[in-house]
Protein backbone atom coordinates (compact mmCIF):
# COMPACT_ATOMS: atom_id res chain seq x y z
CA UNK A 1 0.00 0.00 0.00
CA UNK A 2 1.36 3.43 -1.03
CA UNK A 3 1.33 5.95 1.81
CA UNK A 4 -0.66 8.92 1.00
CA UNK A 5 2.16 11.37 0.46
CA UNK A 6 3.21 8.94 -2.82
CA UNK A 7 -0.29 8.38 -3.49
CA UNK A 8 -0.85 12.48 -3.69
CA UNK A 9 3.20 12.68 -5.36
CA UNK A 10 1.68 10.08 -8.60
CA UNK A 11 -1.61 11.54 -9.01
CA UNK A 12 -0.19 15.28 -8.77
CA UNK A 13 2.43 13.82 -11.76
CA UNK A 14 -0.31 12.17 -13.50
CA UNK A 15 -2.68 15.06 -13.91
CA UNK A 16 0.51 17.27 -14.97
CA UNK A 17 1.06 14.84 -17.72
CA UNK A 18 -2.13 14.71 -18.60
CA UNK A 19 -2.73 18.30 -18.77
CA UNK A 20 0.80 18.78 -20.26
CA UNK A 21 0.53 22.95 -19.89
CA UNK A 22 0.37 23.31 -16.48
CA UNK A 23 3.82 23.46 -14.26
CA UNK A 24 3.87 20.82 -10.93
CA UNK A 25 4.60 24.11 -9.13
CA UNK A 26 1.51 25.27 -10.06
CA UNK A 27 -0.57 22.78 -9.65
CA UNK A 28 -1.64 22.96 -5.49
CA UNK A 29 -3.82 20.49 -3.75
CA UNK A 30 -6.61 23.14 -3.80
CA UNK A 31 -5.95 23.86 -7.61
CA UNK A 32 -9.50 23.41 -9.28
CA UNK A 33 -9.07 20.97 -11.62
CA UNK A 34 -12.61 20.58 -13.41
CA UNK A 35 -13.77 23.58 -12.65
CA UNK A 36 -10.14 25.19 -13.85
CA UNK A 37 -10.80 23.13 -17.09
CA UNK A 38 -7.11 21.35 -15.95
CA UNK A 39 -8.83 17.94 -16.39
CA UNK A 40 -12.15 17.79 -18.72
CA UNK A 41 -14.81 16.09 -17.95
CA UNK A 42 -13.64 13.29 -21.03
CA UNK A 43 -10.44 12.38 -18.69
CA UNK A 44 -12.26 11.63 -16.07
CA UNK A 45 -12.87 8.13 -17.45
CA UNK A 46 -8.74 8.17 -17.28
CA UNK A 47 -8.65 9.79 -14.06
CA UNK A 48 -10.81 6.85 -12.98
CA UNK A 49 -8.81 3.96 -13.88
CA UNK A 50 -5.47 5.56 -12.65
CA UNK A 51 -7.29 5.94 -8.90
CA UNK A 52 -8.16 2.81 -9.46
CA UNK A 53 -4.00 1.55 -10.23
CA UNK A 54 -2.96 4.13 -7.33
CA UNK A 55 -5.96 2.16 -4.92
CA UNK A 56 -5.45 -1.36 -6.36
CA UNK A 57 -9.53 -1.08 -5.96
CA UNK A 58 -11.89 -0.87 -8.58
CA UNK A 59 -14.50 2.09 -7.93
CA UNK A 60 -17.92 1.83 -7.87
CA UNK A 61 -18.26 4.48 -11.10
CA UNK A 62 -21.86 5.12 -10.31
CA UNK A 63 -21.79 5.93 -6.95
CA UNK A 64 -19.14 8.91 -7.77
CA UNK A 65 -20.50 12.47 -7.81
CA UNK A 66 -18.38 14.68 -10.27
CA UNK A 67 -17.30 17.11 -6.77
CA UNK A 68 -15.63 13.78 -5.51
CA UNK A 69 -12.43 15.30 -8.20
CA UNK A 70 -12.83 18.55 -6.81
CA UNK A 71 -8.89 18.60 -6.23
CA UNK A 72 -6.10 16.84 -5.11
CA UNK A 73 -7.22 17.62 -1.78
CA UNK A 74 -11.09 15.85 -2.00
CA UNK A 75 -9.72 13.14 -4.24
CA UNK A 76 -7.17 11.71 -1.72
CA UNK A 77 -9.91 12.45 1.06
CA UNK A 78 -12.38 10.46 -1.22
CA UNK A 79 -10.36 7.87 -2.64
CA UNK A 80 -6.89 6.98 -0.62
CA UNK A 81 -7.52 4.23 1.24
CA UNK A 82 -4.14 4.00 3.60
CA UNK A 83 -2.97 5.42 7.00
CA UNK A 84 -2.88 9.18 6.44
CA UNK A 85 0.06 10.88 6.91
CA UNK A 86 -1.38 13.66 9.24
CA UNK B 1 -39.96 19.80 -47.98
CA UNK B 2 -36.28 19.91 -46.77
CA UNK B 3 -33.51 17.53 -47.35
CA UNK B 4 -33.20 15.86 -43.95
CA UNK B 5 -37.04 15.90 -43.98
CA UNK B 6 -37.41 14.31 -46.56
CA UNK B 7 -34.36 11.50 -45.72
CA UNK B 8 -36.28 11.24 -42.61
CA UNK B 9 -39.54 10.19 -44.44
CA UNK B 10 -37.61 7.30 -46.41
CA UNK B 11 -35.78 6.16 -43.18
CA UNK B 12 -39.25 6.26 -41.57
CA UNK B 13 -40.16 3.60 -44.51
CA UNK B 14 -37.05 1.62 -44.44
CA UNK B 15 -37.68 1.50 -40.55
CA UNK B 16 -41.17 0.04 -40.98
CA UNK B 17 -39.67 -2.48 -43.24
CA UNK B 18 -37.48 -4.05 -41.44
CA UNK B 19 -39.95 -3.89 -38.08
CA UNK B 20 -38.38 -6.95 -36.00
CA UNK B 21 -40.07 -8.24 -33.23
CA UNK B 22 -36.32 -8.75 -30.54
CA UNK B 23 -37.87 -11.66 -28.43
CA UNK B 24 -37.91 -13.79 -31.79
CA UNK B 25 -34.94 -13.27 -33.88
CA UNK B 26 -32.35 -14.45 -32.05
CA UNK B 27 -32.71 -18.56 -29.99
CA UNK B 28 -30.87 -17.79 -27.01
CA UNK B 29 -29.06 -21.20 -26.38
CA UNK B 30 -29.05 -22.35 -22.74
CA UNK B 31 -25.06 -22.03 -22.56
CA UNK B 32 -22.20 -21.27 -25.15
CA UNK B 33 -19.13 -22.97 -26.23
CA UNK B 34 -16.54 -20.88 -25.29
CA UNK B 35 -14.40 -22.60 -27.60
CA UNK B 36 -15.39 -20.90 -30.29
CA UNK B 37 -14.38 -17.24 -31.36
CA UNK B 38 -17.16 -14.40 -29.70
CA UNK B 39 -15.39 -11.43 -31.46
CA UNK B 40 -12.85 -10.91 -34.30
CA UNK B 41 -9.53 -12.28 -33.25
CA UNK B 42 -7.97 -8.68 -34.95
CA UNK B 43 -10.01 -6.44 -33.17
CA UNK B 44 -9.26 -7.82 -30.23
CA UNK B 45 -7.85 -4.62 -27.99
CA UNK B 46 -4.55 -6.48 -27.30
CA UNK B 47 -4.25 -8.54 -30.19
CA UNK B 48 -0.41 -8.73 -31.67
CA UNK B 49 0.53 -7.84 -28.23
CA UNK B 50 3.58 -10.31 -26.79
CA UNK B 51 1.02 -10.98 -24.25
CA UNK B 52 -1.51 -11.61 -26.50
CA UNK B 53 0.99 -13.98 -28.65
CA UNK B 54 1.37 -16.06 -25.12
CA UNK B 55 -2.03 -17.30 -24.80
CA UNK B 56 -3.03 -20.66 -26.08
CA UNK B 57 -5.31 -20.83 -28.75
CA UNK B 58 -8.18 -21.46 -25.99
CA UNK B 59 -7.32 -18.62 -24.26
CA UNK B 60 -7.32 -16.62 -27.02
CA UNK B 61 -10.78 -17.43 -27.45
CA UNK B 62 -11.80 -16.73 -23.57
CA UNK B 63 -10.32 -13.53 -23.89
CA UNK B 64 -12.75 -12.80 -27.39
CA UNK B 65 -15.82 -13.67 -25.45
CA UNK B 66 -14.66 -10.84 -22.53
CA UNK B 67 -14.25 -8.81 -25.70
CA UNK B 68 -17.36 -9.21 -26.98
CA UNK B 69 -18.87 -8.82 -23.42
CA UNK B 70 -17.68 -5.39 -23.07
CA UNK B 71 -18.39 -4.42 -26.32
CA UNK B 72 -21.88 -5.07 -25.87
CA UNK B 73 -21.97 -2.99 -22.74
CA UNK B 74 -20.10 0.01 -24.14
CA UNK B 75 -22.68 -0.02 -26.76
CA UNK B 76 -25.59 0.08 -23.82
CA UNK B 77 -23.32 2.51 -22.19
CA UNK B 78 -23.69 4.20 -25.13
CA UNK B 79 -27.45 3.52 -25.95
CA UNK B 80 -29.11 4.52 -22.60
CA UNK B 81 -28.58 8.45 -22.55
CA UNK B 82 -28.89 8.34 -26.89
CA UNK B 83 -32.45 6.52 -25.45
CA UNK B 84 -33.06 9.38 -22.51
CA UNK B 85 -32.48 12.04 -25.63
CA UNK B 86 -34.12 10.95 -28.32
CA UNK B 87 -37.32 11.02 -25.95
CA UNK B 88 -36.80 14.76 -24.53
CA UNK B 89 -36.28 15.57 -28.40
CA UNK B 90 -39.53 13.99 -29.18
CA UNK B 91 -41.83 16.52 -30.94
CA UNK B 92 -39.26 18.98 -29.73
CA UNK B 93 -40.20 22.54 -31.64
CA UNK B 94 -36.07 21.51 -32.96
CA UNK B 95 -37.42 18.42 -34.34
CA UNK B 96 -40.89 17.87 -35.04
CA UNK B 97 -40.55 17.51 -38.49
CA UNK B 98 -38.58 14.29 -37.97
CA UNK B 99 -40.95 12.82 -35.06
CA UNK B 100 -41.88 9.70 -37.10
CA UNK B 101 -38.36 8.61 -37.64
CA UNK B 102 -37.38 9.60 -33.99
CA UNK B 103 -39.97 7.22 -33.07
CA UNK B 104 -38.24 4.10 -35.11
CA UNK B 105 -34.90 5.37 -33.67
CA UNK B 106 -35.59 5.11 -30.29
CA UNK B 107 -37.34 1.77 -30.97
CA UNK B 108 -34.30 0.43 -32.65
CA UNK B 109 -32.13 1.61 -30.43
CA UNK B 110 -34.00 0.05 -27.37
CA UNK B 111 -34.12 -3.49 -28.90
CA UNK B 112 -29.91 -3.41 -29.84
CA UNK B 113 -29.98 -3.15 -25.69
CA UNK B 114 -32.10 -5.72 -25.44
CA UNK B 115 -29.94 -7.89 -27.60
CA UNK B 116 -26.80 -6.70 -26.10
CA UNK B 117 -28.37 -6.56 -22.62
CA UNK B 118 -29.30 -10.51 -22.94
CA UNK B 119 -25.90 -11.77 -23.83
CA UNK B 120 -24.40 -10.74 -21.83
CA UNK B 121 -26.95 -11.11 -18.52
CA UNK B 122 -27.03 -14.42 -19.84
CA UNK B 123 -23.23 -15.58 -20.74
CA UNK B 124 -21.55 -13.31 -18.28
CA UNK B 125 -23.94 -12.71 -15.35
CA UNK B 126 -22.94 -8.84 -15.86
CA UNK B 127 -22.69 -5.99 -17.93
CA UNK B 128 -19.35 -4.24 -17.65
CA UNK B 129 -19.56 -0.64 -15.30
CA UNK B 130 -19.76 2.67 -17.35
CA UNK B 131 -16.27 4.77 -16.48
CA UNK B 132 -18.09 8.00 -17.89
CA UNK B 133 -19.12 10.91 -15.84
CA UNK B 134 -21.26 13.91 -17.02
CA UNK B 135 -20.48 17.34 -15.62
CA UNK B 136 -23.15 19.45 -15.99
CA UNK B 137 -22.85 22.89 -17.58
CA UNK B 138 -24.62 25.46 -19.28
CA UNK B 139 -24.81 25.98 -23.26
CA UNK B 140 -25.44 28.24 -26.45
CA UNK B 141 -28.75 28.16 -28.48
CA UNK B 142 -28.60 24.81 -30.14
CA UNK B 143 -25.35 23.88 -28.89
CA UNK B 144 -26.98 20.69 -26.67
CA UNK B 145 -28.65 19.00 -29.45
CA UNK B 146 -25.87 19.72 -31.96
CA UNK B 147 -23.40 18.14 -29.60
CA UNK B 148 -26.19 15.56 -28.75
CA UNK B 149 -26.14 14.22 -32.20
CA UNK B 150 -22.57 14.95 -32.89
CA UNK B 151 -21.62 12.52 -30.02
CA UNK B 152 -24.01 10.11 -31.10
CA UNK B 153 -22.47 9.75 -35.04
CA UNK B 154 -19.43 9.68 -33.32
CA UNK B 155 -20.01 6.75 -31.12
CA UNK B 156 -22.40 5.03 -33.80
CA UNK B 157 -19.78 5.32 -36.53
CA UNK B 158 -16.98 3.21 -35.01
CA UNK B 159 -19.33 0.50 -33.31
CA UNK B 160 -20.99 0.04 -36.77
CA UNK B 161 -17.26 -0.64 -38.29
CA UNK B 162 -16.70 -3.27 -35.76
CA UNK B 163 -20.57 -4.58 -36.54
CA UNK B 164 -19.85 -5.01 -39.96
CA UNK B 165 -16.27 -6.35 -39.52
CA UNK B 166 -17.97 -9.10 -37.32
CA UNK B 167 -20.97 -9.38 -39.43
CA UNK B 168 -18.95 -10.80 -42.28
CA UNK B 169 -16.77 -12.91 -39.98
CA UNK B 170 -17.51 -16.96 -40.12
CA UNK B 171 -15.31 -17.85 -37.08
CA UNK B 172 -17.71 -16.45 -35.07
CA UNK B 173 -19.95 -17.95 -32.77
CA UNK B 174 -23.44 -17.42 -34.55
CA UNK B 175 -25.82 -15.48 -31.34
CA UNK B 176 -22.74 -13.01 -31.21
CA UNK B 177 -22.31 -12.77 -34.87
CA UNK B 178 -26.36 -12.16 -35.60
CA UNK B 179 -26.15 -9.26 -32.91
CA UNK B 180 -23.52 -7.68 -34.63
CA UNK B 181 -25.67 -7.79 -37.76
CA UNK B 182 -28.78 -6.47 -36.37
CA UNK B 183 -27.11 -4.11 -34.72
CA UNK B 184 -25.30 -2.84 -38.32
CA UNK B 185 -28.74 -2.81 -40.64
CA UNK B 186 -30.44 -0.99 -38.18
CA UNK B 187 -27.27 1.28 -38.21
CA UNK B 188 -26.92 2.01 -41.42
CA UNK B 189 -30.35 3.93 -41.79
CA UNK B 190 -29.34 5.73 -38.05
CA UNK B 191 -25.86 6.99 -39.35
CA UNK B 192 -27.48 8.50 -42.53
CA UNK B 193 -29.74 10.54 -39.57
CA UNK B 194 -26.57 10.90 -37.75
CA UNK B 195 -24.61 12.49 -40.28
CA UNK B 196 -27.43 14.65 -42.15
CA UNK B 197 -29.11 16.12 -38.85
CA UNK B 198 -25.67 17.19 -36.80
CA UNK B 199 -25.03 18.94 -40.21
CA UNK B 200 -28.69 20.46 -39.98
CA UNK B 201 -28.03 22.07 -36.72
CA UNK B 202 -24.47 22.94 -37.22
CA UNK B 203 -25.40 25.40 -40.09
CA UNK B 204 -28.16 26.27 -38.44
CA UNK B 205 -26.81 27.50 -34.89
CA UNK B 206 -22.96 27.63 -35.19
CA UNK B 207 -23.32 31.36 -37.34
CA UNK B 208 -24.78 32.48 -33.87
CA UNK B 209 -21.98 30.43 -31.87
CA UNK B 210 -19.03 33.18 -30.57
CA UNK B 211 -15.28 31.32 -31.74
CA UNK B 212 -14.89 30.17 -28.18
CA UNK B 213 -17.75 28.32 -28.59
CA UNK B 214 -16.88 27.11 -31.92
CA UNK B 215 -13.25 26.05 -30.45
CA UNK B 216 -14.32 24.40 -27.52
CA UNK B 217 -16.98 22.11 -29.30
CA UNK B 218 -13.92 21.42 -31.90
CA UNK B 219 -11.50 20.28 -29.34
CA UNK B 220 -14.28 18.36 -27.07
CA UNK B 221 -15.23 16.63 -30.16
CA UNK B 222 -11.91 15.75 -31.04
CA UNK B 223 -11.57 14.28 -26.85
CA UNK B 224 -14.74 13.07 -27.42
CA UNK B 225 -13.70 10.26 -30.21
CA UNK B 226 -10.67 9.37 -28.49
CA UNK B 227 -12.61 9.28 -24.84
CA UNK B 228 -14.77 6.38 -27.03
CA UNK B 229 -11.94 4.35 -28.09
CA UNK B 230 -10.78 4.25 -24.68
CA UNK B 231 -13.86 2.23 -23.74
CA UNK B 232 -12.30 -0.77 -26.15
CA UNK B 233 -9.35 -1.17 -23.84
CA UNK B 234 -10.79 -2.63 -20.85
CA UNK B 235 -8.68 -3.73 -17.99
CA UNK B 236 -11.71 -5.62 -16.04
CA UNK B 237 -11.97 -7.39 -19.09
CA UNK B 238 -8.02 -8.49 -19.13
CA UNK B 239 -8.88 -9.71 -14.96
CA UNK B 240 -11.77 -11.85 -16.04
CA UNK B 241 -9.50 -13.14 -18.94
CA UNK B 242 -6.87 -13.89 -16.18
CA UNK B 243 -4.57 -11.61 -17.35
CA UNK B 244 -1.35 -10.07 -15.14
CA UNK B 245 -1.36 -6.86 -14.90
CA UNK B 246 -4.22 -5.27 -16.20
CA UNK B 247 -3.96 -1.17 -16.04
CA UNK B 248 -0.41 -1.87 -17.11
CA UNK B 249 -1.47 -3.93 -19.66
CA UNK B 250 -4.50 -1.65 -20.90
CA UNK B 251 -1.83 1.37 -21.11
CA UNK B 252 0.53 -1.03 -23.33
CA UNK B 253 -2.13 -1.84 -25.48
CA UNK B 254 -3.54 1.93 -26.00
CA UNK B 255 0.06 2.74 -27.13
CA UNK B 256 1.38 0.14 -29.72
CA UNK B 257 1.75 0.66 -33.21
CA UNK B 258 -0.84 -1.98 -34.43
CA UNK B 259 -3.53 -0.85 -32.63
CA UNK B 260 -2.97 3.03 -33.05
CA UNK B 261 -3.07 2.38 -37.25
CA UNK B 262 -5.99 -0.21 -36.48
CA UNK B 263 -7.95 3.30 -34.59
CA UNK B 264 -7.01 5.31 -37.40
CA UNK B 265 -8.35 2.85 -40.28
CA UNK B 266 -11.68 2.04 -38.39
CA UNK B 267 -11.92 5.91 -37.71
CA UNK B 268 -10.80 7.55 -40.94
CA UNK B 269 -14.55 7.82 -42.75
CA UNK B 270 -15.90 9.76 -39.79
CA UNK B 271 -12.45 11.69 -39.02
CA UNK B 272 -12.66 13.00 -42.77
CA UNK B 273 -16.70 13.77 -42.18
CA UNK B 274 -15.25 15.86 -39.30
CA UNK B 275 -12.34 17.18 -40.78
CA UNK B 276 -14.25 18.59 -43.79
CA UNK B 277 -17.08 20.41 -41.73
CA UNK B 278 -14.06 21.90 -39.21
CA UNK B 279 -15.49 20.02 -36.90
CA UNK B 280 -12.41 18.90 -35.02
CA UNK B 281 -8.78 19.66 -35.42
CA UNK B 282 -5.56 18.39 -37.21
CA UNK B 283 -4.03 17.67 -33.85
CA UNK B 284 -5.89 14.41 -32.24
CA UNK B 285 -4.03 11.85 -31.23
CA UNK B 286 -6.04 8.23 -31.52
Amino acid sequence: MKSEAEFRSELRKWIVNKNGKIKAEDLKDDTAIIEQRIISSLQLMDLILELEKLSEEALDVEQLKPGVFKNIDSICHNFYKGESNA
Amino acid sequence: MSKLEETSKKLSAASCKSYQNPYEYLDWPEQLDREQWFFSEELISIYGSPEYESLSESQKKQLSFFEAVNFFSLNIHGEKPLVEGLARRLYSRELKDYADYLHHFLDEENKHMIYFGGFCNRYAGKIYRDKKLQIPRDYEAGEEDFLFFAKVMIFEEIVDVYNLRMAADERLENTSRKINRIHHLDEARHLVFGRQITEHLYEKYSKEWCSETIERLREYLGNYLVATWKEYYNPDVYKDAGLNSPYELMERAWKSQDRIALRQQVSASLIKYLRERNLIGEEIQL
